[in-house]
């Protein structure tokens, strides 16, 4: 669910913080606090989208600075079960 | 030191010469005896032909001489004092103890192999060979190697290295970054075989599953280990996404740690662009990469620990804004009801009831307004909620992380609940609004035993007793009930005109 209007999970959540700060000061129009508290729910959908985000990966450089995936001895794809 | 002495004078020896070492020389117990000696063989008993007499330069030559020979690979041990290192390069010293003095220099080239930096007041112990400087007729010591006594030569130079990476201000707190709180990728400078790498790997396999490692392997131990770290510490700054690097190795001795107190490591990590935690495995020893890195840690695990952490706050963070959201937005909705509330139960209301009734139900407008609003509003995020949640659930679960997704899940719950009880919140506020509507409303003024009058279709209300003749039908509404009625005689209408014409 990419959200163009979200540039990144930091300004994401100075985003949020302000749309709290500005709810709980409250006195906004109804239609303005819904659009507020829609916009918040997609602010922190749009976190933790990001914390699940990355592929547990493991990669190794090698000595001409290239990924390479690391050996299966240090469980690069063997997720704890 | 009394060696020293011996060896030049004892050929030429009178007594003039005698007392005068004697007399630089009070402490030296050898000495004393010698005069003695002297005596046995006085001046006049001596043939004036074997007399051999020097000249000043040829005498320092043979002193010299002699001293070269003898002394030519020596070990004294002293502390050093004023040195001075001259524009030639060369640097001069006296090494002296409790009561002796000795001269010193040592040559730019030698001085060069020196791991610290000779200064005053240490402890050292020097080899080298003894020489005459002629022109002074002085003896010297000239030095060909100089170790510190006492803490060794690394000690001293993690001692002065830490110095002087503290004095171009390498260590201030100004430069220590904080931690991201999600990193792309986490980068890794260690051995590929050592302790750290798999210790460092558990934590997060265990607390971050999906964490996306990137391995910039190096020896951490040995004459390589040094120049190999600081390289893998450049290859890994440029690998893109890296957001944090952990450099480090297991514990050890001291000499197994000891590249982490090497210059070229302390730069390399002190240049990379991203957060460096160091965490070379042993809790006592500090190494200077501790001291140049954004964050120390005791161990590789603990380091691991320190990014799972980072993203725990982060993880925090949200959920309590996310917590904060709801109670707000719950609040807002609640206030407006409130305010609809208030402007209902205004006393104005309470002596027309036309204008009441019409403003109930403009009230009741509003009201149902702001409740269908409510429960659009809320039921489409809900809606929105739980798709998100069953695409989340169905993308691969067993990928997931259990314990983040177990929050995550929570959280939403939580979300979901809170928005619920908001809503039930403002419903049930709207309820007491209409209540007190009704309790308003002029029908339920019939409870307290008035009654409306209608003429026989209920199209009109009675107000006029002139609107009716005997005969007619009259329907009479009841707190409870209706009564059908006939007219049987009408009086005291306020109207002279006489009866409305009724069809």
């Amino acid at each position: 669910m990419p959200d163009t209007s979200i540039k990144d999970f930091e300004a994401a959540i100075a985003e949020l913080e302000s749309i709290v700060k500005k709810l709980e000061e409250g006195d906004l129009a109804l239609e303005q606090s819904l659009e507020l508290y829609e916009r918040g729910v997609k602010l922190s959908r749009f976190c933790h989208s990001r914390l699940e985000e990355a592929e547990r990966r493991i990669e190794v450089l090698n000595e001409r600075g290239e990924l390479k995936p690391a050996p299966a001895s240090l469980g690069s794809d063997a997720p704890e079960r | 030191m009394s060696d020293l002495f011996d060896l030049p004078f004892e050929e030429e020896r009178d007594e003039a010469e005698q007392s005068a070492v004697v007399s630089q020389q009070p402490d030296d117990g050898r000495r004393t005896t010698e005069p003695a000696v002297v005596k046995q063989q006085p001046d006049d008993s001596r043939p004036p032909t074997v007399r051999k007499i020097y000249s000043v330069t040829e005498l320092t030559v043979r002193v010299r001489d002699l001293l070269e020979e003898q002394f030519f690979e020596i070990w004294v041990e002293g502390e050093l004092s004023n040195c001075k290192v001259w524009n030639t390069g060369h640097l001069y010293f006296t090494l002296k103890d409790s009561s002796s003095q000795l001269r010193g220099f040592m040559f730019r080239s030698a001085l060069r192999y020196l791991r610290f930096k000779p200064a005053d007041g240490l402890r050292v112990i020097a080899r080298g060979k003894l020489s005459v400087y002629e022109p002074k007729g002085e003896y010297q010591f000239v030095c060909e190697h100089l170790e510190p006594h006492g803490l060794g030569a690394r000690q001293l130079a993690f001692d002065q290295l830490k110095k002087r990476l503290q004095q171009e201000g390498l260590f201030d707190a100004a430069r220590k970054r904080p931690l991201p709180a999600l990193p792309r990728k986490i980068g890794i400078v260690t051995s590929l075989d050592g302790a750290a790498l798999r210790d460092i790997i558990k934590v997060l396999r265990r607390r971050y599953a999906n964490a996306h490692l990137v391995i910039s392997p190096a020896r951490v131990q040995g004459e390589d280990a040094a120049p190999e770290i600081a390289r893998s510490l450049r290859q890994i700054a440029r690998v893109p996404g890296v957001d944090v690097v952990i450099v480090g190795r297991g514990g050890g001795s001291l000499e197994d740690l000891w590249a982490f107190n090497e210059e070229s490591v302390a730069r390399a990590i002190a240049r990379v662009p991203v957060p460096v935690i160091a965490a070379v495995g042993h809790e006592t020893d500090v190494t200077i990469a501790d001291f140049v890195a954004d964050v120390r840690a005791p161990t590789p695990s603990a380091a691991a620990e320190l990014v799972v952490a980072a993203k725990m706050e982060f993880c925090e963070r949200i959920d309590r804004l996310r917590d904060r959201l709801s109670a707000a937005a719950g609040g807002q909705l609640q206030r407006l009801s409130r305010r609809i509330h208030v402007a209902a139960s205004r006393p104005a209301f309470g002596g027309f009831p036309t204008r009441l009734a019409m403003r109930g139900r403009q009230t009741a407008e509003l009201s149902h307004g702001l409740a269908r609003l409510m429960r659009a509003g809320i039921a489409a995020r809900e809606r929105r909620y739980q798709q998100l949640e069953r695409q989340l659930t169905t993308f691969d679960p067993s990928r997931r992380l259990g314990g983040l997704r177990a929050r995550l899940v929570g959280a939403d719950g939580r979300l979901t609940v809170t928005a619920r009880r908001r809503q039930d919140g403002a419903r049930s506020q709207l309820q007491l609004v209409t209540g007190r509507l009704e309790s308003l409303s002029p029908l339920a003024v019939l409870g307290r035993g008035y009654a409306v009058a209608w003429n026989d279709d209920k199209s009109r209300v009675l107000r006029d007793a002139s609107a009716v003749a005997p005969g007619d039908t009259v329907i009479v509404t009841l707190a409870s009930g209706e009564l059908d009625c006939e007219v049987r005689s009408t009086s005291g209408s306020t109207q002279d005109t006489g009866r409305v014409p009724r069809k």
